[in-house]
């Protein structure tokens, strides 16, 4: 069983099945591909992540030894090495296979949401298709905010007789060998750094809703604007390890955020070519090969670097700009720029730091499965063993499958 | 100039009080969120820099560490847990044993010994004066200290100390003025430091700066125990006795009204002392503050002695005037044991420790203003100068 439909999980389960393995992709959201189907692109060749997720859906679509839940989340574990039972809770989609992606329920439906999927930067009606490229290609109700059967807009508006609004959650039992662990991680809450004022101003943002702004699906379809007012940008900067390498929040460094500020600084660059684009560090990690794309970004598109951690951000209520405040460890002195919009490099919390396995394993500090999980035939894969890049992830969820199917053989031969 | 660098000064630091300097990396968040720190003197992180780099002249030279009051932000929100702060404040400890041309600073910093029996030994000193030269012959039906020491004797012996420690203060307070002006201690002209005697003084009463911490109960408490240290300093140096009679004598055998002036001073900073005192005291044992997280052993001496000086200081007042003819006895042996307490922590606070802050707090704040305003007046006469300056 691999836990999470992510890259990660996607490459473990691809790789398992395709070496033999029966394999049950449990994926808590409504669709599979996790933070990457909301990624841009991916540094360093500024590629969109669609064709590496596409590969995986054919070859998981193509793969009868593959089998997929979404909506789910796995409730307990119990048994040993080449013997788990696994309680996976389904939650209800309301609706079913005959969905056709038509989309005449939500011209229908009268309620909103918070599209999730966009960080809550616009609203989807209460049915919605998770993005353009859902896997599955289906429709989904927010249980949380649809009225249910005394609104039935939808049910009547369906001419496939896809929607069902009295389906119930429902457990379901799997016995499997072995777990892959690829839950994933969530962005790091910047709400905790209380002196950046994400959460109170609105032109503050996280690097993960930045690459939503860029994302032609995105919520402005692509066009970076400030989020309060939809001006356009011209003079924005990134604060790096908001929240990372702090013993106050996150411990670890996160790898990629300095990458994905300087991918992010080029999307700026390509949509304002004469927009001011301010980088605050304490000292830009971009290990081994990714030194080039450092190299290149900084060659080629102007920008600017203030050596010092911000200590501030505040808003300037006369012109609704955002002033930072910082050393500037070079000139020895202390600045108050002032920009129209401000990203926060936040880190990577995984998502065991709040929702535990549960089965008895190790952690460490900042709630990452420890290399050695402690329990035979439950490997951790990907951003929930520690922060890596997409490429690393697929490395990392390679072996995790390796390892699963061994442990699920060997617990076999054993029992 | 050449730099050089001193690879002993980390170990030097660390007998100050400096803790986790290599756990910081340099980010300067503290110097983002002190909201003491300006844009011609940014701190705390270019001191804690100095001091990872061995740069012992640069710090020496560095009027930083007394223009931070700890106000402890950069220490919560530190993301190495470096304890900015705290590197501070052992750096004030620091600087204060380099101005210190008598080595006694360095002492009483560095060695719990020197300390401890620098203290003990001053005390005893006084005791034995006291078992020498007091009144062989005191009054045992009523309280009344001129038969126990002379007013008079006791107020020379004030004056005599004032003198001398203040001698001492003002050759450490020049030293300081010195490393921090650096080759513009001979091109300033004087009349620019006159002209900021006003600040002087403000700074001096008011503790100004202190307030801008964003947590201003901190400033409030050391503004009691200030204002009540130093008026209670005023009657018992200045008007012991009463300037030769022309003022009402503050050391009398009289009773005087409860509300009389000098009782109501005398109950305020008794107030305000033992307040104050006992709030960092709780505050250090309790650790509940960026400020009180680490306790030098100076730090403790300096609380207990001016908290036993207070309290020594009202049981004088109280022995003095219960009943209406007091009890003789006590009252003269806690006179003893006020002064043998008061006495060795003035010797030792007030030119080579802790006190000697209220001399180099303010005297920093003008001379870094000195500084600037002949920086400006150079750049402004030469605008040659200044164009160079700003295209660099």
């Amino acid at each position: 069983m691999v836990v999470g439909g992510g890259m990660s999980g996607l490459t473990a389960a691809v790789e398992a099945a395709e070496i033999g393995a029966e394999v049950y992709i449990v994926e808590k959201r409504p669709f599979l591909g996790g933070r990457v189907a909301q990624v841009n692109q991916y540094f360093p060749k500024l590629c969109p992540p669609n064709c590496g997720l596409e590969i995986n859906f054919q070859r998981i679509k193509k793969n009868p030894k593959i089998n997929f839940i979404t909506n789910s989340e796995v409730e307990g574990i119990s048994g040993e090495e080449g013997n788990f039972n696994v309680t996976v809770k389904t939650h209800p989609r309301y609706v079913n296979d005959n969905c056709t992606a038509c989309g005449k329920c939500v011209e229908a439906c009268p309620t909103e949401r918070e599209n999730d999927f966009n960080f809550g930067m616009d609203k989807t009606s209460a049915i919605y298709l998770p993005h353009e490229f859902s896997m599955p290609m289906r429709y989904v109700i927010d249980g949380d905010v649809c009225k249910g059967t005394s609104c039935n807009k939808c049910v009547e508006a369906c001419p496939y007789n896809a929607i069902d609004l009295n389906m119930e959650a429902k457990n379901t039992v799997f016995n499997v060998g072995s777990i892959v662990w690829a839950a994933g991680w969530n962005p790091y809450d910047a709400e905790n750094i209380s002196y950046y004022g994400f959460g109170q101003y609105a032109d503050v943002v996280n690097n993960v809703m930045m690459e939503r702004l860029a994302a032609p699906n995105g919520p402005t379809k692509g066009k970076i604007v400030r989020p309060s007012d939809g001006k356009e940008i011209e003079n924005i900067a990134f604060i790096q390890c908001a929240g990372s390498r702090d013993e106050n929040h996150l411990h670890c460094c996160s790898s990629v955020c300095c990458l994905a500020s300087l991918k992010h600084a080029t999307y700026v660059r390509e949509q304002y070519p004469d927009a001011k684009i301010t980088i605050y560090f304490i000292d830009i990690r971009a290990r081994g090969k990714f030194e080039d794309f450092y190299n290149k970004v900084e060659s080629e598109i102007g920008l600017n670097f203030i050596k010092g951690k911000p200590g501030e951000v505040k808003l300037d209520n006369e012109n609704g700009k955002l002033i930072v405040h910082s050393e500037d460890q070079l000139t020895q002195t202390v600045t108050d720029e002032k920009y129209d919009m401000v990203v926060l490099a936040t880190g990577m919390a995984p998502v065991t730091r709040k929702s535990k396995v549960p089965a008895n394993i190790n952690y460490d500090e900042d709630g990452f499965v420890a290399s050695d999980s402690g329990m035979p035939g439950i490997y951790a894969a990907g951003c929930v063993k520690h922060p890596m890049d997409v490429a690393s992830c697929v490395r990392d969820a390679t072996s995790a499958a390796m390892k699963a199917f061994q442990s699920a053989v060997r617990g076999q031969d054993n029992g | 100039m050449a730099t050089r660098l001193d690879p002993n000064l980390k170990n030097e630091l660390e007998e100050f009080g400096v803790k986790d300097l290599e756990k910081c990396y340099q980010c300067g968040l503290c110097t983002g969120v002190c909201p003491l720190s300006s844009n011609d003197d940014p701190f705390p992180r270019k001191m804690v820099r100095y001091a990872q780099m061995g740069l012992k002249d640069k710090l020496i030279a560095s009027p930083e560490p007394w223009l931070c009051y700890y106000c402890g932000e950069c220490s919560d929100f530190c993301p190495r847990e470096a304890n900015p702060g705290e590197t501070m404040m052992a750096l004030r400890r620091y600087l204060t044993a380099q101005y210190d041309w008598t080595g006694i600073s360095k002492r009483f910093y560095t060695s719990h010994v020197f300390e401890i029996f620098s203290v003990i030994g001053f005390a005893l000193l006084i005791g034995l004066g006291f078992l020498l030269f007091a009144g062989s012959n005191p009054d045992m039906q009523q309280a009344r200290l001129s038969t126990f020491v002379e007013t008079h004797v006791i107020e020379y012996l004030d004056i005599l100390m004032a003198v001398v420690l203040s001698a001492f203060l003002l050759s450490n307070v020049y030293r300081m003025i010195k490393f921090q002006m650096g080759d513009l201690l001979q091109k300033v002209p004087l009349s620019m430091y006159m002209s900021e005697v006003k600040e002087l003084i403000l700074h001096f009463l008011t503790q100004k700066r202190f307030s801008e911490c964003s947590d201003k109960r901190m400033w409030y408490i050391h503004l009691l125990i200030m204002t009540s240290y130093t008026l209670v300093f005023l009657l018992v140096v200045g008007l012991l006795s009463g300037i030769g009679g022309r003022l009402p004598a503050f050391q009398t055998d009289e009773v005087r009204s409860f509300f009389h002036i000098y009782n109501l001073i005398g109950y305020y900073a008794t107030f305000g002392l033992l307040f104050g005192t006992s709030y960092a005291m709780i505050g250090r044992i309790r650790k509940n503050r960026a400020i009180y997280q680490f306790s030098h052993a100076t730090d403790w001496m300096f609380l207990i002695l001016l908290w036993l000086t207070a309290l020594t200081g009202i049981l004088i007042h109280i022995f003095r005037v219960i009943g209406g003819d007091g009890m003789p006895a006590a009252t003269y042996i806690v006179y003893t044991l006020h002064l043998m307490v008061a006495v060795p922590m003035l010797v030792l606070e007030v030119p080579f420790a802790k006190w000697s802050h209220l001399a180099y707090r303010p005297v920093t704040i003008v001379v870094t203003n000195v500084k600037k305003k002949y920086e400006n007046s150079i750049k402004f006469s030469t605008p040659a100068a200044s164009d160079e300056s700003q295209s660099a």
